[in-house]
């Protein structure tokens, strides 16, 4: 585990950039538990200071320090990202899976359901959501509505390898073996779709920060939790841009930019090496 | 450790292990208030002792395979078994194989009952390392600790003259030869009664093909086993089986000893079959049969081979002809073949 880790640094630029670029981040939001100040105070330190010694990142309009502010929320849209993939992940393996391998009515049904979250608009159901739940509305909650709307793609590119592998020699014997349909599932065919569900993660996680970016910027989140979307948000209310405040959005627009950044390079990276036909390839 | 096994049972009085009889499997389709039914498998009735290789040979598309699927009751729609009963008795235990349940069956698979599948270069899955499919696939029916269940298959594998460092790779690491072995030591690694194995050496070169059919034999002699063993290839039935039954058309049209079959062939299909083989010195070019195996969806009247038989007359363009037996252990669906009974 470890030698394959730093091969990969070694060898392979773009994990290598990659893991900078995320380790970057992740360090910047472990700093959040050695911030002064928490995170929803606010006049704790001279308003629109512009970035300096003193403050790196500037002074918000309300006394923020944006450096420290920006440890929360960087912390708070990855957890968040994380979350809904996984969750998301889980549906969309079980979904994809069974499908694939029952067929038949079992598939069908499945199938219907998985085109029906397809077809849905998503943007506008959970600006709905957000109207619905107004002050009960959390981080928590807006993660597991994103999940359940965010499988269906990944469901289907499942489902789809799953109908091949259920035809392959494979899988016949292990059903002649006696293998129970929940051991191959997780024995044989779960390890055949883990590479491009790994892909897929990041890009569920990219999506799921860029969803919560954009509802947070437009208020249709929990705006009390600091996120970068809510950052944003709040710099907008101050018309920051109109008075020349730029390092409040700049330094959060910056680190996403460089999380999906890292986040994609990752995926492509990792990808290759899960999969050992393209391991094999990079030996010889 | 090296593992003493218990020497072949001898072929005193041996046994009927499997007992095919009236057997009939369609596939069965419906497509557009379209209802058709091709007879792959029509009326077959077979025995294979114990301690025996047992040769199934035909043409492609003669019903081989879904005859040996429908023995092993891994049937799967639109194939449906319409009839007949496929009787294995292992020990003490007589099941009929397609009226067991799911527990019966679950627990005779891969015990007493294993099953080298078509295209057998694929029965390992790609992504998972070689122990990982033998764990899968083995480990819980041999009932032992991890360790011991590692120390018996790098034992089997090296009977099967394979390093024990195949357990760490990919399937795509190995050689075909190899892979192949693989999976002939998952066939045979809990020591199974009688094993099916469906052209598991077509993909092989001949070279290859000769060790793992000598593998096969020596393995097969060492547990005493009984094989049904599929293949067109001819050449590979008049060395490895001991009893050969020919396919044609989705029925059984003559069956004997290997030796008396390739040396006294009763009915004209198989003559053809075997006088197709070439031999040292002979430089005479060898005909084709004419015409093409029927489709089993409309056979012909009567004797399925009638269209394309030398000998056809009127009787066998009417009359299907029944299993005779020709001489001890040898039958044969022929009336050309029976002349005396067919007077």
């Amino acid at each position: 585990m470890w030698t394959v880790l730093r091969d990969l640094l070694r060898h392979n630029r773009q994990f290598a950039v990659g893991v900078v670029l995320l380790a970057v981040v992740i360090g910047f939001a472990a700093l959040s538990l050695v911030s002064p100040y928490p995170p929803n105070d606010s006049f704790v330190v001279p308003p629109d200071v512009p970035p300096s010694l003193a403050y790196p990142m500037g002074t918000t309009s309300r006394g923020q320090d944006v450096f420290w502010l920006l440890t929360f929320s960087i912390r708070n849209t990855l957890l968040f990202g994380i979350t809904v993939a996984v969750l998301s992940r889980l549906l969309a393996l079980t979904i994809g899976l069974v499908a694939g391998y029952s067929g038949g009515l079992i598939d069908r049904a499945l199938m219907s359901l998985n085109d029906t979250f397809i077809v849905i608009p998503l943007f506008p159901i959970l600006v709905l959501f957000y109207f619905v739940m107004r002050d009960h509305m959390s981080w928590g909650l807006l993660a597991l509505m994103m999940a359940c709307l965010g499988w269906a793609y990944d469901a289907r590119l499942i489902r789809s390898m799953a109908m091949s592998l259920r035809q392959r020699e494979f899988t016949d014997t292990a059903i002649f073996s006696g293998m129970s349909m929940r051991q191959i599932l997780i024995g044989e065919h779960l390890p055949y779709v883990l590479p491009i569900v790994f892909s897929t993660t990041m890009n569920n996680i990219n999506w799921s920060i860029g969803l919560e970016v954009t509802l947070s910027v437009l208020g249709f989140t929990d705006i009390n939790t600091p996120t970068i979307g809510v950052l944003i948000y709040w710099a907008n209310q101050h018309t920051a841009m109109v008075a020349g405040i730029w390092w409040w959005i700049l330094f959060p627009v910056l680190l996403v930019v460089i999380t999906f950044v890292g986040l994609f390079l990752l995926a492509v990276s990792m990808n290759e090496h899960i999969d050992p036909r393209s391991r094999l390839g990079r030996i010889t | 450790m090296s593992t003493a096994l218990a020497p072949a049972p001898a072929q005193a009085q041996p046994h009927a292990v499997l007992t095919v009889s009236g057997l009939r499997a369609y596939y069965r389709t419906s497509l557009f208030g379209i209802n058709r039914e091709v007879r792959a498998v029509d009326d077959i009735s077979l025995e294979v002792a114990a301690n025996e290789i047992y040769g199934i040979a035909g043409e492609s598309s003669s019903g081989k395979s879904t005859l040996i699927r429908t023995i092993a009751a891994a049937t799967k729609p639109p194939l449906e078994v319409i009839s007949g009963s496929v009787q294995f008795s292992f020990g003490d235990r007589d099941v009929n194989i397609l009226r067991a349940r799911p527990r019966e069956l679950d627990a005779m698979r891969w015990r007493n009952l294993s099953y080298i599948m078509q295209g057998s270069m694929n029965v390992l899955n790609p992504v998972r390392r070689v122990q990982q499919t033998f764990v899968d696939f083995a480990f819980r029916h041999l009932g032992q600790t991890m360790p011991e269940f590692l120390r018996l298959v790098r034992d089997h594998l090296a009977r099967l003259h394979l390093e024990p460092d195949v357990l760490e790779a990919f399937p795509h690491q190995l050689s075909g030869g190899m892979r192949q072995r693989v999976t002939i030591a998952l066939a045979t690694i809990c020591r199974p009664e009688f094993i099916i194995a469906d052209e598991p050496t077509t993909a092989l070169d001949v070279v290859v093909q000769k060790g793992v059919l000598a593998m096969i034999h020596a393995v097969q002699r060492e547990l005493g086993s009984s094989i049904i063993f599929v293949t067109h290839d001819m050449a590979v039935h008049a060395n490895l089986t001991d009893r050969l039954g020919i396919m044609y058309a989705g029925r059984l049209v003559e069956e004997g000893r290997t030796f008396d079959i390739f040396g006294a062939p009763r009915h004209p299909y198989t003559a053809h079959l075997i006088a197709s083989l070439p031999r040292l010195g002979d430089t005479a070019p060898k005909p084709a049969l004419p015409g093409t195996p029927p489709n089993l969806a409309e056979p012909p009247a009567g004797c399925r081979f009638h269209p394309r038989c030398p000998l056809a007359h009127a009787r066998c363009r009417r009359e299907v002809p029944e299993m005779e037996w020709v001489a001890p252990g040898h039958r044969v669906a022929c009336f050309a073949a029976t002349p005396e009974r067919a007077a």
